[in-house]
């Protein structure tokens, strides 16, 4: 778990490093121009945990059948 | 089709709930408790819109109240004596015929309480006519959705509970479409515009009892 | 292989289309100008610009019911805020002004009183078409969508994947009513609950677009009400299921809910927007216009019509998944 946590602390910071080194680029004038590209990064990470939640809820499910054939 | 099957079915229908007048009385009086717990509420003073969603919302729990009855006498023997008689089709369109006449007569008298309770001033400036349609037909919708509804929720062995997860979100396109023609009914627009909407409406209701003909066979056999 | 073509189709279109998806630049826009009233003299425009190249020899004039003005000094402050001097003669003949920059189009940027019958026109030349033409392959840049437009290729697919899944779910009820076979019901349940999946997706990301571009996670509107009727549907659906223990009659009443449901919610979707075509924000309804326009021109299709593909690929995939470890449980709890 700490590891975990220290490998989210880790990437946080360099994700924000990474913004700032990169102040007056063009990623500020095109992308990231008014912010409008931030709700297209929110679409994008629902739609993956949605697909992550389910293939967490399909490994429940295999992993009952494989405990009931066991039996 | 049988004509003569479905007008006996009918006759029957109307024989057994006349002997069940406590059942109308209840449906009467849940109306006029609800038209009268919204007159506590609001205390007059309301504008149409308001007027008009009050009334259909105070119609779409009665109807639900109302047709909830409709085919859960149905357990036990007389399902089996029915089907050994009648065409199940027949008994459908029987059971849609007397729920449509009962929301018909249920819409008109909770009208009438709630233009007592709760002001007419409203209808002074609407199209009555037009206004009373868009009642009929949106009795009507209630009652060809809600018919089959009630017949699964029985079949399921689960009453009211079951009908109204089952039924309102089916009825719901058809209050969005009543409650806007009936809108512009009492703002008094002329027949052109609103046609269109009784048209709609009743393309929604003759396909709705469509779909009840032809599923109902298989909710029937067992 | 057989099996498997399909199923590289659905990742390798919904990869290309994700990739396009960010990787398309938006076409340049004028996205301010400031001030919005001008009047007879020298007037002093500040105008920033959206993935534009500002130079000093661009063509910037105001039309002004087909009668233009030029610029006379232009100040380039970097590519996309330029600053612009302009001597505006009297008697300008609409209230109304549009700006054009380099080609790009401000309509109804200024608004000036005091009108007159005409002014000289400067005639700065009609813009050539060269100058029009927006460079490489781009996205549309529509006014209050800006880079959110990238979200068409994300969260619409959500809904065209839930419909088809809806379809494949009824397919199987009306087969199953002609049969009465438990593995029709059992396809039919296991589309269900992906279509689910899919169509909290759709609402999910729907919301935050919604926020970000109308300002609210939620509007009254035709393709929202239908949203939530077919949530309400599927899942007054599993309720129906839940609530019979005998597995025959379950797979009977549910079908037969299954197929009045969805014709009414196809109506429902497909009709009653008609009836109500006033108030939709959406494209397609109401006032707005449709998927023939500018909203999903051509440069847009070109990407979207992979990712829908893709899309329902991907979820007739999980469908397939969710449906055989179905039918393994049930031999396994035998």
């Amino acid at each position: 778990m700490r590891n975990f946590s220290l490998l989210t602390l880790l990437l946080l910071t360099s994700v924000s490093a990474l913004g700032q080194d990169a102040a007056p680029g063009w990623l500020e004038s095109t992308l990231y121009g008014n912010g409008k590209i931030n709700v297209v990064i929110l679409v994008v990470a629902v739609i993956i945990s949605g697909i992550g939640l389910w293939m967490f809820s399909m490994d429940r499910r295999l992993r009952r059948m494989e405990k009931n054939l066991k039996k | 089709m049988k004509t003569a099957e479905i007008a006996q079915l009918l006759r029957l229908e109307v024989a057994l709930d006349l002997r069940q007048r406590a059942a109308w009385g209840g449906m009467l009086l849940y109306v006029v408790s609800a038209v009268y717990v919204c007159f506590l509420a609001v205390k007059g003073g309301l504008g149409t819109a308001t007027w008009n969603a009050l009334y259909w919302i105070i119609l779409l729990f009665a109807a639900f109240n109302a047709l909830a009855r409709s085919f859960q006498r149905e357990e036990g023997g007389r399902q089996l004596y029915l089907y050994t008689l009648a065409d199940p089709r027949s008994v459908v369109l029987a059971r849609t015929v007397y729920n449509a006449i009962t929301m018909m007569v249920l819409s008109l008298l909770s009208l009438m309480f709630y233009a007592l309770f709760l002001g007419s001033e409203v209808l002074a400036s609407a199209d009555l006519p037009q206004f009373l349609l868009a009642v009929v037909l949106g009795g009507l919708g209630f009652a060809t959705v809600l018919t089959l509804i009630s017949a699964i929720a029985a079949r399921a062995g689960n009453g009211l509970g079951l009908m109204a997860i089952l039924g309102f979100p089916l009825v719901l396109p058809m209050l969005l479409a009543v409650m806007r023609a009936s809108k512009l009914a009492l703002d008094g627009v002329a027949w052109s515009v609103t046609s269109t909407y009784f048209g709609g409406l009743l393309l929604l209701d003759v396909i709705t009892v469509t779909l009840a003909w032809v599923l109902f066979p298989y909710l029937w056999r067992d | 292989m057989k099996h498997w073509w399909w199923k590289s189709l659905a990742v390798a279109l919904l990869l290309v289309a994700s990739i396009a998806a960010f990787w398309v630049p938006l076409s340049p826009a004028l996205v301010h100008v400031s001030p919005s009233r001008i009047a007879p003299g020298e007037v002093v425009i500040h105008v920033t610009g959206y993935n534009t190249h500002f130079t000093p020899e661009m063509r910037v004039f105001i039309e002004n019911d087909g009668q233009q003005v030029c610029a006379s000094m232009i100040e380039t402050i970097d590519a996309t805020h330029a600053r612009i001097v302009m001597n505006v003669p009297q008697g300008l003949r609409a209230s109304m002004s549009d700006l054009s920059v380099q080609g790009l189009l401000y309509p109804g940027a200024f608004y000036s009183d005091a009108l007159g019958d005409g002014i000289e026109n400067d005639g700065c030349g009609n813009v050539n078409k060269i100058e029009l033409q927006t460079p490489g392959f781009t996205f549309p840049n529509r006014s209050i969508l800006y880079e959110s437009i990238r979200n068409l290729h994300f969260h619409v697919p959500m809904w065209f994947t839930m419909i088809v899944l809806m379809g494949i779910s009824v397919w199987h009820s009306i087969k199953g009513l002609g049969d009465n076979s438990l593995d029709r019901d059992r396809k039919a349940v296991s589309a269900v609950h992906v279509g689910l999946l899919f169509c909290g997706l759709g609402l999910t990301t729907g919301a935050f677009w919604a926020r970000a571009t109308w300002g609210a996670f939620w509007t009254n509107d035709v393709k929202l009400n239908g949203a939530a009727v077919t949530a309400l549907i599927y899942l007054a659906y599993l309720v129906l299921r839940g609530s019979i223990p005998d597995a025959h009659k379950r797979a009977r009443l549910s079908a037969i809910y299954n197929v009045f449901a969805f014709m009414l919610l196809v109506l429902f979707l497909f009709v009653v927007p008609r009836l109500n075509a006033i108030d939709s924000l959406h494209p397609g309804n109401g006032g707005n216009s449709g998927f023939n326009d500018l909203d999903l021109d051509n440069r847009l299709r070109v990407i979207f019509y992979p990712a829908v593909a893709g899309w329902i690929l991907l979820g007739t995939w999980m469908y397939d998944l969710r449906e055989r470890s179905a039918r393994l449980r049930e031999l396994t709890e035998q």
